[in-house]
C-alpha cells in the first residue's frame, strides 16, 4: 500500500448543509512530485484544496495530512507540514518590509536571529526580491507580493505547497519566473499541488493532472 | 402566508421596527418590554421566518445579561439584597430586575430588526431615498450591505493563512496573541484601502455626483394595506404610552 | 473628421521627484475597430488608460505634459460625468467595480446618475442586458454571479451611459477560459455596432480579436504586427 502524505477517504463536503460540492471524492497524493487541478469555474477545486488543508472539515469521510485526520489538526500543524498559496497574495502579506515579513514568524517562535535572517536572505535571493527588500510591500506590483508571499510561506520550512490559481494577474514574463522557482522548489524535494485552469502553465511541468468535474476527479496525463 | 408579508412597503417595515423599538428604548418596565417581546417575535416570524436564526444571536446575550445583573446590583445603593458573600453583596432585587430589562430590551430590538432584514437591500436603499435620507447615505448603507460578508471572509482568510504559518493562535501566550493580531492589521487595512479606492474610481468613471440631484429607475408606491398598518403601528405605539405614562399601567414591580 | 481619441507628446508622473511612467506617447485612434496595447506588467498601461478615460487627471493627480483629447476637446477642459458619456471603462477586478445589490441596479446607475428619466433608464437597461446577453440575471446579485458574468454585467452598466470608445484595461486577466470566450464574443459584438475598442492586455493570447496592437515599454508605444507579438515580449522583456 502507497503510504500517501496526503488521503482523502470518501469525502463529502457541502457550504450551505444541503447541496453537495464534493461527494465521493478519494484521493492519494505522495509527498513529492507535482500534481495540477485543473477544472471549470465552480468544478469545486479550491474546495478540495481547503478540504486538504484542513481549512475546511469533511461532512463525511476524512482527510488525513502524514497520517493524521485534518479534524483534530489545528491550522498552525497543518501550516508546519503543508503551506497554502492564496489567490490573493495581498492576504498573506503582513508586514510593512520584505525583511520583516520573513523574520517575524521565526522569532515569535523562538528562533536565533542570525539564522532567521540567514533563512530570510536566502528566500529573499531564492523569489528574486534583492532590489525589493528596502520597499513597503504596499507598493510592491501584483507579482512581487505573490514571491513574497511564497517566501513567507517558504520560511515556515513546510514540506508540501498547495497553490491556488497562482498564475491570474501575471504576465509572461514574470509566469517564467515562477515556473523556474517552482522547479527550483521540486527539484529541492518540496512536493506541491498547482489549482489552475490554465493549461499552458502546468504544460511546463511533469507530474499528474486530476481533473475535476462535477465533484469527481479523473487522472490525465499532463 | 409569508409572501404576503413580504410584499409590504420597506417604508412600513421601517414604521414598524422604529414604533416597536422605540417604545422598547424609552420604557423601562419588565412587563412591557416581556409584552413588546411577544410582539416582535410574532411579528418576526411572520415577516422573517428563521426564529430559530434570532433566538441563536439571543442566546449570546445571556452573558451580558449576568454581568449587567451584577454590576447593577455592585453599583445600585438602594434594592434588598438577595445573594450576599462574607457581607458583599452580589445580587439585589434590583440588580436582577435591571438586568431583565436590558435583555428583553435588545431582544426585541433583535425580533423587530429582522422584520427589515426580510426585504432585499435594493428596496431598503430605495425605501431610504424615498423617505429623503440622502442618497449618498443610502448608497453606504448599500454598500455596508454588499462589502462587509466579503470583508468578513476577507478577515477569515487573513487569521487562517496567519495560522497557516505555524501559529496556533489558541496555544499562544498573551502577549504573543497581541502581536499577531498586531500583524493581521496591515493585509486588512490593504485590502480595505484598496476596495475603497477601486470603487470610488469605478463610480466616478460612471458620472457618480455629475449633478446634485439624481433620477431613480425603482420606484416604491405604498398601497392601501401600507397605510392601514402604519396607522395600527402609530396607534399600537401611542396606546403603549398613554397605558404607561399617563394611567401609570401596569405599575411599579418594585 | 474629427477623430475620438487623440494623444498628443503625452508625458506623466505621478510625483515630481518620480520616473516618468508615460515617456512620450502620440496616438491618433480611429473610429472603430479594436486596438490592443501590449505589455508586462508595471510598464504603464493602466495609467495610459486612466489618462484616456479622464481618470487622470480628475480623479488621481500627476504632472502632465503633453494633451490628450476626446472627440476634439482636451480631457482636462471636460467634467468627468461628460467624458464618461464618451469613454467608458471596464476595469480587471470584477469585484470592486460592482456594487448594487442587482444586476439592473447596476446598470441603471450610470443613466440614474445624469438624471435620465425612468423610460430611458429602463430602455437602456434593456439595450444592454440584451448586447451583453445577460437579461435573464436582471434580478441577480452580482456577488454570486461568475467572474466572466461580473465582467458582462461591468460592461453592461459602461454601454448604460452609450460611450463611443470603450477601454477594457486587462478586463480578461481574472476570468476563466469559458468566460474569456464570452467576453470576446461580446467585444467583437461592440466592434460590430460601431464602438471603438481599446483592449490593454499582458496576455497575448487575447489579441486574437485586435485589429492593431501597439507594444508598451518603459511609456512608449509602438505598433507591432500582431503576429509577432510574442518576438516584442521576449525582445524587450526584463526581470
Amino acid at each position: 500500500m502507497r503510504l500517501a502524505f496526503i488521503a482523502a477517504d470518501d469525502v463529502s463536503f457541502s457550504y450551505d448543509g444541503r447541496n453537495p460540492v464534493i461527494s465521493g471524492l478519494d484521493m492519494e497524493i505522495a509527498a513529492r512530485g507535482f500534481t495540477a487541478f485543473m477544472g471549470p469555474n465552480g468544478s469545486g477545486k479550491t474546495t478540495i484544496g481547503k478540504l486538504m488543508m484542513g481549512i475546511l472539515k469533511p461532512v463525511s469521510g476524512s482527510v488525513l495530512i502524514d497520517g493524521d485526520d485534518t479534524r483534530q489538526l489545528s491550522l498552525g500543524q497543518v501550516g508546519s507540514k503543508i503551506g497554502y498559496l492564496y489567490q490573493n497574495p495581498q492576504f498573506q502579506i503582513f508586514s510593512q518590509t520584505v525583511t520583516d515579513e520573513l523574520t517575524f514568524i521565526p522569532r515569535l517562535k523562538g528562533a536565533d536571529e542570525d539564522d532567521l535572517m540567514q533563512e530570510a536572505e536566502r528566500l529573499i535571493r531564492l523569489l528574486h526580491l534583492e532590489d525589493k527588500k528596502d520597499i513597503p510591500t504596499f507598493d510592491l506590483s501584483y507579482g512581487e507580493k505573490q514571491r513574497l508571499a511564497i517566501a513567507g510561506i517558504l520560511a515556515c520550512s513546510p514540506r508540501y505547497l498547495i497553490l491556488d490559481e497562482p498564475t491570474t494577474g501575471l504576465d509572461m514574463v514574470r509566469k517564467q519566473m515562477l515556473i523556474s522557482i517552482l522547479k527550483e522548489l521540486l527539484g529541492g524535494g518540496i512536493g506541491m499541488t498547482v489549482i489552475t485552469h490554465d493549461r499552458g502553465f502546468i504544460k511546463n511541468f511533469s507530474g499528474r493532472l486530476l481533473k475535476i468535474e462535477e465533484g469527481r476527479i479523473f487522472e490525465e496525463s499532463i | 402566508m409569508r409572501k404576503a408579508f413580504d410584499s409590504f412597503d420597506i417604508r412600513t417595515k421601517l414604521a414598524i421596527v422604529a414604533g416597536i423599538s422605540t417604545t422598547a428604548v424609552v420604557i423601562q418596565h419588565v412587563y412591557v418590554l416581556s409584552f413588546l417581546l411577544i410582539i416582535s417575535i410574532l411579528l418576526s416570524a411572520l415577516f422573517f421566518g428563521d426564529l430559530k436564526k434570532t433566538m441563536k444571536t439571543t442566546r449570546r446575550l445571556w452573558y451580558v445579561f449576568i454581568a449587567i445583573i451584577v454590576l447593577q446590583s455592585i453599583f445600585n445603593r438602594s434594592g434588598s439584597p438577595l445573594l450576599s458573600i462574607g457581607g458583599f453583596t452580589l445580587l439585589t432585587d434590583i440588580g436582577l430586575v435591571k438586568g431583565a430589562e436590558f435583555l428583553l430590551r435588545i431582544s426585541v430590538i433583535l425580533f423587530s430588526a429582522t422584520v427589515v432584514a426580510s426585504s432585499d437591500h435594493r428596496e431598503v436603499v430605495q425605501g431610504l431615498v424615498q423617505l429623503k435620507v440622502p442618497y449618498e447615505i443610502a448608497f453606504m448603507v448599500s454598500v455596508g450591505i454588499r462589502f462587509l460578508p466579503l470583508l468578513r471572509s476577507e478577515y477569515i482568510d487573513v487569521m487562517t493563512a496567519i495560522q497557516l504559518r505555524g501559529i496556533d493562535i489558541r496555544k499562544i501566550p498573551f502577549k504573543k496573541k497581541l502581536k499577531v493580531y498586531s500583524y493581521i492589521f496591515t493585509p486588512i487595512m490593504a485590502g480595505a484601502i484598496n476596495k475603497a479606492r477601486n470603487l470610488s474610481t469605478a463610480m466616478e468613471a460612471r458620472a457618480f455626483r455629475a449633478y446634485p440631484e439624481r433620477t431613480s429607475y425603482l420606484m416604491l408606491k405604498l398601497v392601501p394595506k401600507d397605510y392601514i398598518v402604519m396607522i395600527l403601528m402609530l396607534l399600537f405605539t401611542a396606546a403603549v404610552f398613554i397605558l404607561y405614562y399617563v394611567f401609570g399601567f401596569p405599575g411599579r414591580i418594585l | 473628421m474629427i477623430k475620438p481619441l487623440e494623444i498628443r507628446g503625452l508625458y506623466f508622473k505621478y510625483i515630481e521627484k518620480g520616473p516618468d511612467i508615460i515617456n512620450g506617447i502620440d496616438l491618433n485612434l480611429e473610429k472603430g475597430g479594436i486596438l490592443s496595447i501590449l505589455g508586462l506588467s508595471g510598464c504603464g498601461k493602466t495609467t495610459l488608460c486612466y489618462c484616456m478615460c479622464g481618470i487622470i487627471p480628475h480623479i488621481y493627480g500627476g504632472i502632465i505634459n503633453g494633451e490628450v483629447r476626446i472627440f476634439g476637446r482636451p480631457v482636462e477642459d471636460m467634467k468627468l460625468p461628460t467624458i464618461s458619456t464618451r469613454v467608458g471603462i471596464v476595469f480587471q477586478d470584477p469585484d470592486t467595480q460592482l456594487f448594487s445589490p442587482t444586476v439592473e441596479d447596476e446598470i441603471a446607475f450610470g443613466p440614474e446618475n445624469l438624471c435620465l428619466d425612468r423610460f430611458q433608464i429602463g430602455q437602456r437597461i434593456d439595450e444592454s442586458l440584451k448586447i451583453t446577453g445577460m437579461s435573464r440575471y436582471r434580478l441577480s446579485h452580482p456577488e454570486k454571479l461568475s467572474g466572466g458574468e461580473k465582467q458582462l454585467v461591468a460592461i453592461a452598466s459602461v454601454l448604460a451611459l452609450k460611450p463611443e470608445i470603450i477601454i477594457f484595461d486587462e478586463s480578461l486577466s481574472q476570468i476563466d477560459d469559458a468566460g474569456k470566450v464570452k467576453l470576446k464574443e461580446t467585444i467583437l459584438e461592440l466592434k460590430d455596432k460601431g464602438k471603438t475598442i481599446i483592449m490593454v492586455e499582458h496576455d497575448m493570447d487575447n489579441l486574437d480579436i485586435a485589429d492593431r496592437v501597439f507594444f508598451m515599454d518603459d511609456g512608449r508605444l509602438k505598433e507591432i504586427d500582431k503576429d509577432r507579438a510574442g518576438d516584442a515580449i521576449g525582445l524587450y522583456s526584463r526581470r
